[in-house]
């Protein structure tokens, strides 16, 4: 049978090619296969281990800020923040997302893009301070959003009663440009923008830790890899004890509620800060979490300028609060002793008349200080620029800490202003201005400017003795390894000041107390306070006032400057907050409460913020 | 001549070790505490009873004379379109496809256990010819009709890939059956040619030029050659206008995701570069049973199914997947050799559609898991999990064993 034997021969054939053709498709297969297992390895074994294992960032917690007693000022409390690793992350879920984190799919979307403008693969912050609830809708719903994790983080807490706003400082998102500067930062980590959060930043801050997770295809952590043995773990920031005392700042802050000016307490001997408080202030607590847009909107808007620090930033003529350093001044440069007398009728003549409150007659320098005579110190200034030149009175000036920083460990210190020639010629033109110009200078009129800070630093220079301590509010930075890092340098004693003058001028302060301007509110019971009022004129409205002061008078340990804008007198403004706070810090209670609710209720002139 | 020496022990045993290999794969797909307490972590228990089963009915097939079976050929093609039929209706429908029936609480998929009924029917038509040939019109029609049927069905079920086994299985039994090499080459080639413009236009219109040689070598008809050329030239400028003018953007990555997967790498080219992440990472000798990370962390999609390969690449490396790959070609070989000596024409043409069947999964599965391939979702013989699909090619196998079990005693029927 011919054909059937053709057939079979075809069906032969038949089976060959078939064979063939599947040795030929196994050799291909086995081919790709060696391919891909042998010379493609190096380029998907580790494409498969970033595939499963995931580098988290722990981040630390920062540190804690406590008062003198070891009261917490500020803490940190869990907040809830969703995140996001956008290579991971599917862009048709931002409607399911933007539902549970109820935002606006626009809002979503713009943060989806920055996170993906800053790193594809690195998981960044989406939303921070989420509500619980938010929260747990995201957890639930985790699986439906690749890319989306959760995880609880701190964030600031204020449980001090005092609010601190300017020494404390607030936090803030960093910056693009801080990021590419350290290597610390990334996407929506927070760094301090002012007071102790800016200056103590690197300390505050931690390390951050890392965690290796293994995670599956839907980016769901699955716990540690290799039982975390390569983990770093995040150092805590360091806690850093200051030495605030909260409730002489409680009682500065009251006091200077709905008025605009600064306190600084501090203690003479270390300069440690024990109160500090500006007005207006804010609430750090409300730029803790997720910003409060419209608060921070409010707070940089407002015309007062409530984030100035006015305890450090502000700089305002001293007024009589000059005249302690005058008196020191005058007689270490040889113009007058303890016991030389000047006559005041009421003014002083040079050029033109230089005004004095009233006749004081003839008196000393003790005298001029306790009733506050123009006239003494008039002569003085116009004295020792002519016999010595504006210049040396400028770097004695310097001495007590005014016209330079005095490095205080907070955000926005001022130089201040104590002029010498340079700064005439510069402002006014190369003799342009003459003698009218600097006798002013004598009673702290004119060009001249100095924080309460500045005040406070140059009161305790005279109640020291002559030595000249840095302010600082931090008192130990406390590392983990137990190690106590004192942040403050040695007193420094101011050579040219002589104990002798030094006591005149001391008891001309304690006197300004007792019988002078002082005597109504910040003489207190039981314990010796030495000060000085100052009302400083104010071309453009009312006067501002000032007090100086320390105590006790024989042991000082306590010096409170204070700083009222536009309310008048120092002498019924000013030394009424210093002596309220010296009540407390002595006896721990406010004894004249009429005082207290009498500052309470004081309103001081409008606030001009154009014109001041 | 003892029983046991009849029985031929290379293909039970490949299949033995294959159902093994894969019980072995599911185990690690579905047993990872990722799975724990999960659906899918019982599919490993149902899959040992569906090697049990499928060694039950493979013993008991042995006890039953073939010339039972090839009565049974028609009967079995009509029950299996009647159940199709009942499944284009009553169906339960998972992902967009209809194919599986409820029956008495089994799943039942009818696609798979119609893969036998269909090669028995072709046997049964083309060993019934006076003149075992595919040279006249009237064969090559019914052929083409006992495959449509069925591929009619299966499309209407949703389930695409499986309609393709089928048309590929075609071309496999019209070349054994006698259609001249030259058109069986033309019959064939339009797929080659379709996918060669995927990956690389130029590749295909060389591959048109050497078929083109080769038709007219093999076949010396200037008519067949010409025609044949038309056809190559027509597929490729039709695949392409298809892909860039036709399709949308996403589509087009879609099909092309097994050549550049970075197009779509969380949508179309998921797939791919995972199989791809998995197989590749496992290296020689993989990470371990239970270690692979692709596998136990489920980035790999359908793994106890469709990407079954790339766990025994992941976890047992080219040891593994050469071994694997290494019992198929000893099963089909075998199967082939088995056709070739087998007496009867029915049993050479169930071998050859056994083996051809076989050989259309492993290519299409193996070749989408490393990515030669688009994704089609069909299963790897055995080791895939599924109940239909492991009992349906098991049958298979046992029907071969059958045949040259009763070699001498089919020959007395023929």
């Amino acid at each position: 049978m011919p054909v059937k034997d053709r057939n079979t021969q075809h069906a032969r054939v038949a089976v060959i090619v078939l064979q063939l053709l599947v040795a030929a498709v196994f050799i291909i297969l086995f081919g790709r296969v060696i391919y891909l297992q042998v010379f493609q390895y190096d380029v998907y074994s580790p494409i498969s281990e970033r595939n499963s294992i995931r580098q988290q960032i722990v981040n630390p917690a920062r540190g804690l800020i406590f008062d003198r007693h070891g009261d917490l000022i500020v803490g940190n409390e869990p907040s809830f923040t969703i995140t996001i690793t956008p290579l991971s992350f599917d862009m048709s879920s931002i409607p399911l997302l933007a539902e549970l984190t109820q935002q606006e799919e626009e809002e979503i979307e713009a943060l989806v893009q920055e996170a993906r403008t800053y790193s594809l693969h690195r998981e960044s912050r989406l939303l921070r301070d989420v509500d619980f609830q938010v929260f747990s809708n995201i957890q639930e719903n985790l699986w439906r959003l690749p890319g989306i994790n959760h995880q609880v983080e701190g964030k600031r807490s204020y449980p001090s009663e005092a609010r601190l706003s300017h020494a404390l400082g607030y936090l803030a998102e960093v910056t693009r440009d801080e990021m590419n500067r350290s290597p610390h930062y990334r996407l929506g980590d927070l760094i301090g923008r002012s007071g102790l959060e800016r200056i103590y930043e690197d300390d505050l801050r931690g390390s951050k830790g890392t965690q290796f997770v293994t995670v599956n295809a839907f980016g769901r952590s699955l716990g540690p890899f290799s039982g975390g043995a390569l983990d770093v773990d995040p150092g805590k920031g360091v806690d850093i004890h200051t030495t605030l005392d909260i409730g002489l700042q409680q009682i500065a802050e009251e006091l200077l509620e709905g008025k605009v000016g600064g306190v600084v307490a501090l203690n003479p001997k270390t300069g440690g800060i024990l109160a500090i408080a500006s007005s207006p202030d804010y609430d750090n607590s409300r730029l803790a979490g997720q910003l409060d847009r419209d608060y921070w909107r409010a707070v940089n808007s407002d015309s007062l300028t409530p984030l100035f620090n006015r305890a450090v930033a502000t700089a305002q003529p001293p007024g009589s609060t000059t005249k302690p350093m005058m008196g020191l001044i005058g007689m270490q440069l040889g113009l007058i002793t303890e016991h030389t007398t000047v006559h005041c009728a009421g003014g002083y003549q040079r050029g033109r008349f230089y005004r004095c409150l009233r006749s004081h007659g003839d008196i000393n320098i003790k005298e001029a200080i306790e009733t506050s005579c123009n006239t003494f110190f008039y002569w003085m200034m116009d004295q020792i620029v002519n016999r010595f030149g504006l210049n040396t009175w400028t770097s004695m000036m310097n001495d007590f800490g005014m016209g330079i920083r005095n490095d205080i460990d907070l955000s926005g210190e001022i130089r201040g202003l104590i002029p010498d020639s340079t700064y005439f010629n510069r402002a006014f033109g190369v003799r342009q201005w003459g003698l009218g110009d600097m006798i002013n200078l004598g009673i702290g009129q004119g060009a001249m400017g100095a924080s309460p800070l500045q005040m406070a630093t140059a009161t305790a220079v005279i109640a020291n003795n002559g030595y000249r301590v840095q302010p600082s509010v931090v008192e130990r930075v406390a590392y983990d390894d137990g190690t106590v890092e004192i942040v403050r340098p040695d007193p420094e004693r101011v050579e040219w000041m002589r104990p002798d003058h030094l006591r005149a001028v001391q008891e001309g302060m304690r006197k300004a107390v007792t019988e002078g301007s002082g005597r109504f509110y910040a003489n207190i019971r039981d314990v010796a306070v030495a000060g000085k009022t100052g009302t400083a004129q104010n071309p453009h409205g009312q006067n501002h006032g000032w007090f100086i002061s320390y105590a006790p008078y024989d042991d000082p340990e306590i010096v409170i400057a204070v700083l009222l804008q536009n309310a008048g007198f120092g002498s019924t403004t000013a030394a009424p907050i210093a002596g309220m706070m010296y009540e407390y810090y002595f006896h721990g209670e406010i004894l004249r409460p009429h005082v207290y609710q009498m500052m309470l209720d004081f309103e001081p002139a409008p606030f001009n913020p154009n014109r001041n | 001549m003892k029983w046991y020496t009849r029985f031929d022990w290379t293909l039970f045993l490949t299949w033995l070790l294959l159902s093994v290999i894969g019980l072995v794969a599911i185990y690690s797909a579905t047993q990872g505490p990722l799975h724990q307490g999960t659906h899918i972590a019982g599919n490993f228990f149902r899959q040992i009873i569906h090697l049990g089963i499928g060694l039950v009915i493979i013993v008991v097939m042995q006890f039953i004379s073939p010339r039972t079976y090839v009565g049974l050929t028609w009967p079995l093609y009509i029950l299996c379109l009647f159940i199709a039929l009942l499944t284009v209706f009553f169906g339960i429908e998972v992902g967009g496809e209809r194919n599986w029936l409820n029956i008495f609480g089994f799943r039942l998929q009818i696609s798979e256990f119609m893969k036998i009924a269909t090669i028995m029917a072709l046997a049964s038509f083309l060993s019934n010819q006076r003149n075992l040939s595919a040279q006249d019109f009237k064969t090559i029609f019914v052929i083409g009709l006992l495959i449509a049927l069925p591929v009619g069905f299966i499309t209407l079920h949703g389930d695409t890939g499986t309609s393709l086994v089928y048309i590929a299985l075609i071309p496999f039994i019209l070349f054994w059956a006698g259609l001249p090499y030259g058109l069986s080459l033309i019959m064939v080639a339009p797929a080659l040619f379709a996918y060669l413009t995927v990956v690389n236009i130029y590749a295909a219109a060389v591959s048109v030029v050497v078929v083109t040689i080769a038709v007219f070598i093999i076949e010396k008809r200037p008519g067949i050659t010409i025609a044949g050329f038309v056809l190559g030239v027509l597929v490729v400028i039709g695949v392409n206008v298809a892909l860039t003018d036709v399709l949308q953007p996403h589509q087009r990555a879609r099909v092309e995701a097994f050549v550049n997967p970075q197009v779509d790498p969380q949508g179309a080219g998921w797939n791919v570069i995972q199989a791809k992440t998995a197989i590749s990472s496992g290296g020689l000798y993989g990470k371990g049973f239970m270690q692979g990370t692709q596998t136990q962390l489920r980035f790999l999609p359908e793994q106890q199914t469709d990407f079954i390969y790339c766990v025994i690449s992941e976890e047992f490396g080219l040891v593994g997947a050469g071994i694997t790959l290494l019992l198929f070609l000893i099963m089909l070989s075998r199967l082939l050799f088995m056709s070739a000596t087998h007496k009867h024409p029915y049993a050479r043409i169930v071998m050859v559609g056994v083996a051809s069947v076989f050989l259309i999964h492993v290519m299409v599965n193996l070749g989408m898991a490393t990515a030669l391939l688009p994704v089609i979702g069909i299963p790897l013989p055995l080791i895939s999990y599924g109940g239909s699909s492991f009992l349906s090619f098991s049958i298979m196998i046992g029907l071969c064993l059958n045949f040259y079990f009763y070699e001498r005693d089919f020959s007395i029927y023929a």
